[in-house]
């Protein structure tokens, strides 16, 4: 307890984003008890209200709750982002360490298919990814996951060059260590932090990429309560019913910020130079 | 070595913010720019429109496709030998006069003295080959628009001296004037066409930056009076919303079809403009696809009962559309008011025709089945005239009752190859239903022979009608049989009828005067928007 009392004391900012990132976890889990109404349910005849104490949000286009359909998005928002960092996080880094580690032809191929998906603009790719997948917000996760393993690869794979030629890596070969054992116990551990640190401060940006596709349509597909599948059906409203486009921005930026400002924490913390 | 690096990123941000601010002002500067020419040119040259438009096609050959050949009568480029009026009655265009004595052979006759917008004399053997070439292109493949659709040929012959044209159609064609109107037959200059497009309409094209703009100019050799603009600059408008906000920032003095209900209101509250809308000629539905789950008749009948198309009319998409439940409109001479809707508006009953039929939720999924299976109908829809939003009303409806419906929104190409396979349980449509000025073309959509493409619907009874239509030619009794074949789709609860789309033209009222759209809307930019006075 007290350890945590000094820890919190010495970073404050770290506390402050957790506990807030974890109050968006909290309303994701909980959504079905704060939400107001049924995201989903319509009411053809009520549509595009404006914020009343009824619907704290207003009304969309099909009559349906915003502020519950707001609730529920973070649901989707959430699960997606966690899922695409997840996904490209743990790719990239074992095919980043595996180039690494093994070089040759392996290294050749995996580090050339990579430098081919960067040498495309990332959204435009995802979004072919995207439109030959099909909507659905599963597809738009699977596209962006397909155009975005390439950093955590490069960067793994750097991480093991540098400590492939170390004396305790040899040390470990020439007792007979096994290549599972050296890449699980000695390179992983070393590429991890710099990994984690990257993933935490990717969460926003992939949040913004997912709505992005689910704005322009290539996303969560109707009648999904998704942020940026909201946006898009609030455009043609922008100045009559404001509303529709305000309240939905606002959760994406309002959480974007949090998993950005949490990610620059988390590296403040790891990162042993910035004391 | 701390604060150095501060300093340095502080200078690098100070240095990107100037930069980037160069960039804004250099930009502004050059859009104001932009923005001023119209104007300018229009101050030096005369009297100058512009015009916000959708962009249905980048060609304006008549024989590429469909919105090819609308484009090219749409923008006051081309014209037909014939055209519709304002009352969708059929009036001679680039043919004055005409002779028929079996509905087989036809003799038309070449207004004289009609020249192209190049200088080039209309002849008949000009008017031959146009038509000529259109069929070619059809059979050919070259082109996708399908003249052979609505009439075909044995002989076309021209001469030149009589200044006539002789038709002589492969079957008895009543309605041959009206068809002769539909944009695929418009008459291009075909000694040019290897070139460029040149119609007979009172503009032609300058310019064309592909997905943006479309210059046009006065044509000096109009034959139809006095032509208003010396130029006119096209605005290729995707978006619905742009179309409004270029409107009220002056960007543009006309445009057509704004579909956001929203803007469509404000517009038509501020006196500032001018807001034309007509009784449609088109009709928003869904068509069903009778090879899958949606042959079963209470299935239909239980979306028909439980779709509210009042409220989908004028909240959902703000009464952009006007609602209905035959396919032809409510507008049209076609004896609407002489029907019957078994299927009004009623959620109850649809859950009583489906429990009634044994399609309920055994499983407790909140789905419920047929055959065993869960019902998840495959609703595709495209974004065009508030079609996507009626799919979202409808499946939001229909999952509401139990019946598990997804929608996909995807572009018209898509869509349509979409239908054609027969890949869809429900798909929208919007469609004007007297192309030709006869709704005989759209009630074939429903005949077993042609229904490939609309969902298989099939019924004997109606086939037979359709038949005898197809050779009658008494006024009445034709109308008769349209009546019993509307009839017939409504209590079969053949399609989902949405509504009757209501087209516009928005204008600004200092600007633009005699902005008015036509029911058929193939005619966009004619000779009766003049600057206002």
């Amino acid at each position: 307890m007290k350890k945590l009392k000094e820890f919190i004391k010495k970073n404050p900012a770290f506390a402050v984003f957790l506990i807030l990132a974890l109050l968006l976890v909290c309303i994701a889990i909980f959504a079905p008890w704060i939400a107001t109404h049924d995201p989903y349910e319509a009411v053809l005849a009520d549509a595009v209200q404006p914020p009343s104490a009824q619907h704290w949000f207003g009304t969309d286009t099909m009559g349906r709750d915003l502020f519950s359909r707001v609730i529920f998005g973070t649901r989707t928002s959430l699960a997606a982002a966690l899922a695409l960092v997840g996904i490209i996080m743990t790719a990239g880094t074992f095919l980043g360490i595996v180039a690494g580690y093994f070089g040759g032809v392996l290294d050749a191929v995996i580090m050339r298919i990579a430098d081919m998906m960067i040498s495309f603009p990332g959204m435009v790719l995802a979004i072919a990814v995207a439109g030959i997948l099909g909507g659905g917000i599963v597809n738009a996760v699977l596209a962006l996951s397909v155009v975005s393993w390439t950093k955590y690869a490069r960067l793994a794979r750097s991480l093991v060059l540098k400590i492939y030629n170390r004396d305790y890596i040899a040390a470990a070969r020439v007792t007979g260590s096994t290549t599972g054992h050296i890449l699980w116990k000695y390179m992983l551990p070393n590429a991890l932090p710099t990994i984690l640190i990257t993933g935490a401060t990717d969460i926003g940006s992939m949040m913004l990429e997912i709505a992005g596709l689910s704005f322009l349509g290539f996303g969560a597909k109707p009648p999904a309560a998704e942020w940026g599948y909201m946006l898009n059906e609030g455009r043609p409203y922008i100045t009559a019913a404001p509303w529709l486009m305000i309240f939905p921005g606002l959760a994406i930026f309002v959480t974007v910020v949090i998993f950005n400002l949490l990610g620059d924490s988390i590296r403040d913390v790891l990162d042993p130079r910035s004391e | 070595m701390k604060n150095l690096k501060k300093l340095t990123a502080i200078t690098a941000a100070a240095v990107m913010a100037v930069s980037m601010a160069g960039c804004s002002s250099g930009g502004s500067r050059n859009s104001s720019a932009a923005g001023d020419s119209p104007q300018t040119s229009a101050s030096s040259g005369g009297a100058h429109l512009n015009f916000a438009c959708y962009n249905y096609s980048n060609s304006m050959d008549p024989i590429t496709n469909v919105n090819s050949s609308w484009c090219f009568i749409r923008y006051g480029v081309g014209e037909c030998l014939f055209r519709f009026d304002e009352n969708v009655e059929v009036e001679g265009a680039l043919c004055d006069s005409y002779e028929t004595e079996d509905y087989i052979t036809w003799v038309l006759h070449i207004r004289d003295g009609v020249q192209f917008s190049n200088g080039n004399e209309v002849t008949a053997s000009v008017v031959k080959d146009s038509l000529e070439r259109v069929y070619e292109a059809e059979a050919s493949a070259t082109g996708n628009s399908t003249p052979s659709q609505y009439v075909t040929f044995s002989s076309i012959e021209a001469d030149d001296e009589a200044g006539t044209v002789t038709l002589v159609c492969s079957g008895q064609t009543v309605n041959l004037p009206g068809i002769l109107a539909y944009p695929w037959y418009g008459i291009v200059d075909t000694s040019v066409i290897d070139s460029e497009v040149i119609g007979t309409g009172p503009y032609r094209v300058t310019a064309i930056s592909e997905n943006s703009t479309v210059d046009l100019a006065k044509n000096e050799y109009y034959w139809d009076g006095e032509v208003p603009y010396d130029t006119i600059t096209i605005y290729l408008t995707e978006d619905s919303s742009t179309k409004a906000m270029a409107l009220k920032s002056g960007d543009v003095d006309l445009a057509e079809n704004i579909t956001t209900a929203s803007d469509l209101e404000e517009l038509k509250g501020n006196p500032e403009y001018y807001v034309s809308t007509t009784a449609g000629v088109r009709l928003g539905n869904s068509y069903f696809n009778y090879n899958g789950v949606l042959a079963n008749d209470a299935l239909r009948q239980a979306i028909q009962y439980a779709i509210d198309d009042e409220t989908m009319c004028s909240v959902t998409v703000g009464g952009m559309y006007t609602a209905g439940s035959s396919v032809l409109p409510s507008s049209l001479p076609y004896g609407y008011e002489q029907l019957t809707d078994p299927y009004a508006y009623d959620l109850d009953k649809a859950t009583a025709v489906l429990d009634e039929a044994g399609i309920v939720d055994t499983d407790g999924d909140g789905y419920r089945e047929l055959d065993g299976e869960n019902i998840n109908l495959n609703y595709i829809a495209y974004s065009s005239r508030n079609l996507d939003e009626f799919a979202q009303a409808v499946a939001i409806t229909l999952e509401s009752i139990g019946i598990g419906c997804s929608v996909t929104v995807q572009d018209y190409d898509t869509a349509l190859a979409n239908q054609s396979a027969g890949r869809f349980d429900l798909i929208t449509s919007n469609a004007i239903v007297v192309p030709t000025g006869d709704p005989t073309g759209f009630l074939g959509n429903f005949y077993s022979g042609n229904s490939g493409t609309y969902g298989y619907y099939a019924n004997d009874e109606y086939d037979a009608l359709y038949e005898q239509l197809l050779t009658a030619t008494d006024e009445d009794q034709r109308l008769e049989l349209i009546i019993e074949m509307q009839q017939i789709l409504i209590d079969d609860a053949a399609t989902l009828v949405h509504g009757y789309y209501n087209s516009t033209f928005a204008s600004r009222a200092d600007a633009v005067s005699g902005a008015d759209i036509t029911p058929i809307d193939y005619y966009w930019i004619t000779t009766d928007i003049h600057p206002a006075r």
